[in-house]
């Protein structure tokens, strides 16, 4: 089964695709987020920029309006916590009122890392002491433990890739696995499915995901090969009609033969009724082809008839068949030349002799038949590297261009599948075609330049 | 050559049909033949053998109580005189089977009587040619069974190859004989590249039997196909 790796090679490239987008949209997401919840206002630096506005003046400490202004704004609040005493000296007016006064180290530490009494704070540097901000209990969230070991975020950049590349390697196996589970599972059914093409026989295991599959499958081939018996016995059953209506026919059609050609040779008979005697002989005798030919060409149609190809030299077996013609039909109206150049003596190929010789012999029995007033026939071999050419033609009535292209081109009603009433050709040129395509060989029908009938067979060597 | 003690010949016809029987029975007494029993079915046929003791049989295949094959086989193991199968089927498989056993020709119904007659005698010809042995052409005679011709009351011998191939034209007197039969006849089953020795025997056989050798009237020449040995009298 061809599709299958291509089906692994999709699935997976599919997936890795799908993998690198999904990275791609969560970095992009989780960056967008960032930017929108981290504001230019950073609390640590309005804590060290109030610091630093904080003046120290005769009347006290003393802070601008628009730092005032821009604290309000923030809702925060600040004081400031004097070096040596470590006293609360200057406050804004908004302090929440049970804060403490005083501070000892520890407390200032605390504060800075983290909360005054839950209120989160941040610390700036001022003249004589230090600025603690604080803000509204919800406003921030501080980490007042955060430290890491240092290896731990110098390494950070390449474990996220190590963890990333990890994951992207847990979802292809993952993904493979589950694939090629699936594709476990669907092969029976692809074969099946491609056996069922071949019409050879299927009976797959009923179980798995694909059970009502295998099923219906199983049921198909069945039903196909039930059809395929059927139609061979039909094709039996007609072969053998036909064979059996022929061989009946032979015996009564001996009787009539025989006694019609005693009366065609008996002195008795006046030379008129001699004479309706011949024609009783000779229209037996047509019969008698035809039956034969009959008979032939549907045992060579459903395939009855089994060639047996040998290495065979064409011309001693056309050679054997012109004389038979020679030798047996005596009258001059019909005289056949061999044609052959004399250098020629063998030709080999492999055929099968007897339909071989059958062929030929329709051929000119075709030329005999089409010409009532006699003609020349013309037989000869050619052979060139390849292939083997017989040629056989005459000089008689020959055809029409439309009727060589009829006989080129439309089936025979025999192997035509559509009613027809019209008449075709007869079954002797059939045959030869049949013949020749069992020789895996070629029929060509053309004009001679004889001025008759031409037919080429070409059999390969 | 003289045939007339071929039509001697006991005859034995054997068919389940009364009205073929009686056909072929016509057609070989119209013919000249004096001895001719019949026989419908194997029964009659082994009655009518052991009786008459025929010297040709002529068999259907197919017979109501066995067939002809059969049959042949049975007749076959007391003696050994000539058999021609009458068949309705003209099927490969009944032909090889035939002449496997030892048939020795067949005709496919229906057949012409002028195509039974010239089976019978060229049956009866081959296997009983000594009894006549002068064949005579047209300017000289044939001596098979001392392989000579006769020619202006001079007794020329033939050689073996010589012989061989007479025998095989004589067989087919008046038809033609292929070269590739005639090869055969002379050099066996592989008969292919003997064409040129096969022209210098004919021109040899010519010299000898040929009143002029080089306008032959006895052994035509049918060019590129074969030759034909015209006997008096056919």
């Amino acid at each position: 089964m061809k599709s299958i790796p291509k089906l692994i090679r999709r699935f997976v490239g599919i997936m890795s695709l799908s993998t690198i987008l999904l990275i791609t949209l969560n970095i992009a997401f989780f960056a967008v987020v960032f930017v929108r919840n981290t504001s230019t206002f950073s609390p640590w630096d309005m804590a060290e920029h109030t610091g630093a506005a904080l003046q120290l003046t005769d009347s006290g400490y003393f802070v601008s309006d628009d730092v005032t202004a821009r604290l309000k704004e923030e809702n925060a609040w600040a004081f400031l916590i004097d070096n040596d005493t470590r006293q609360v000296v200057w406050q804004t007016d908004n302090l929440p009122g049970n804060l403490p006064m005083q501070y000892s180290l520890p407390d200032i530490a605390e504060l800075t890392r983290g909360y005054i009494d839950g209120y989160p704070t941040f610390t700036g540097e001022a003249q004589n002491g230090l600025l603690v901000l604080g803000f509204p209990k919800d406003r921030f969230w501080k980490h007042t433990r955060a430290s890491w070991d240092y290896s731990f975020i110098a390494d950070l950049p390449q474990n996220t890739i190590l963890i990333l590349a990890v994951n992207m390697v847990l979802i292809f196996l993952i993904y493979v696995a589950v694939d090629s589970k699936l594709l476990r599972s669907i092969r029976p059914i692809i074969n099946g499915i491609q056996s069922l093409s071949d019409g050879s026989p299927v009976h797959m295991k009923e179980k798995g995901v694909f059970s009502e599959l295998a099923e219906k499958i199983n049921k198909t081939s069945e039903i196909l090969q039930m059809q395929a018996e059927l139609l061979r016995k039909k094709e039996t059953a007609r072969a053998n009609w036909i064979a059996g209506v022929s061989h009946d026919i032979r015996t009564p059609l001996s009787m009539i033969m025989g006694y019609a050609g005693q009366l065609e040779n008996s002195k008795n008979l006046s030379e008129m009724e001699r004479k309706k005697a011949a024609v009783m002989v000779k229209q037996s005798s047509r019969m008698k082809d035809l039956i034969n030919d009959l008979n032939l060409a549907s045992r060579l149609e459903y395939d009855m008839q089994p060639l047996i190809m040998k290495q065979e030299n064409a011309i001693s077996i056309i050679r054997q068949v012109i004389v038979d013609f020679m030798n047996t039909n005596i009258d001059d109206k019909f005289p056949i030349a061999w044609k052959t150049a004399d250098t020629l003596s063998a030709c080999y190929i492999n055929a099968d002799k007897d339909l071989l010789k059958r062929a030929v012999s329709n051929l000119i029995q075709n030329s005999i038949n089409h010409n009532e007033k006699g003609c020349v026939i013309y037989v000869s071999v050619v052979e060139d590297n390849n292939t083997c050419r017989i040629f056989v033609e005459d000089n008689g009535i020959g055809a029409s261009d439309e009727q060589i292209d009829r006989l080129n081109n439309t089936p025979h009603y025999m192997i035509c599948d559509t009613n027809t009433t019209q008449q075709r050709h007869g079954l002797g040129l059939l045959i030869v075609k049949q013949i020749i395509k069992g020789h895996k060989g070629e029929i060509l029908i053309d004009h001679s330049e004889y001025g008759g009938f031409k037919v080429v067979l070409i059999i390969p060597k | 050559m003289n045939e007339d003690y071929l039509l001697n010949k006991r005859i034995l016809v054997v068919d389940d049909e009364q009205e073929l029987l009686d056909m072929v029975l016509s057609i070989l007494i119209e013919y000249g033949f004096q001895n001719v029993k019949t026989a419908k079915n194997v029964r009659e046929a082994m009655e009518q053998a052991e009786k008459s003791r025929p010297e040709l049989a002529v068999f259907d295949v197919m017979l109501p109580d066995g067939n002809g094959f059969e049959l042949m086989e049975q007749l076959r193991k007391g003696s050994d005189y000539p058999i021609l199968f009458l068949t309705a089927r003209g099927e490969e498989d009944d032909k090889c089977k035939g002449f496997g056993l030892g048939a020795d020709d067949y005709i496919v119904k229906p057949f012409l009587p002028k195509e039974l007659l010239f089976r019978v005698m060229a049956i009866l010809r081959r296997s009983y040619k000594d009894e006549n042995p002068l064949v005579c052409l047209h300017g000289s005679q044939i001596d098979f069974s001392r392989a000579e011709i006769i020619k202006n009351g001079e007794h020329i011998p033939l050689t073996a190859k010589e012989h061989d191939l007479l025998s095989a034209l004589y067989r087919n007197a008046g038809r033609i004989v292929t070269i590739d039969a005639l090869c055969e006849a002379a050099w066996g089953d592989n008969p292919f590249g003997y064409e040129n020795s096969l022209m210098a025997h004919i021109r040899r056989i010519r010299e000898k039997i040929e009143q002029n050798p080089s306008h032959p009237v006895s052994l035509v020449t049918v060019r590129g196909l074969g030759y034909k040995l015209m006997i008096k009298g056919k």
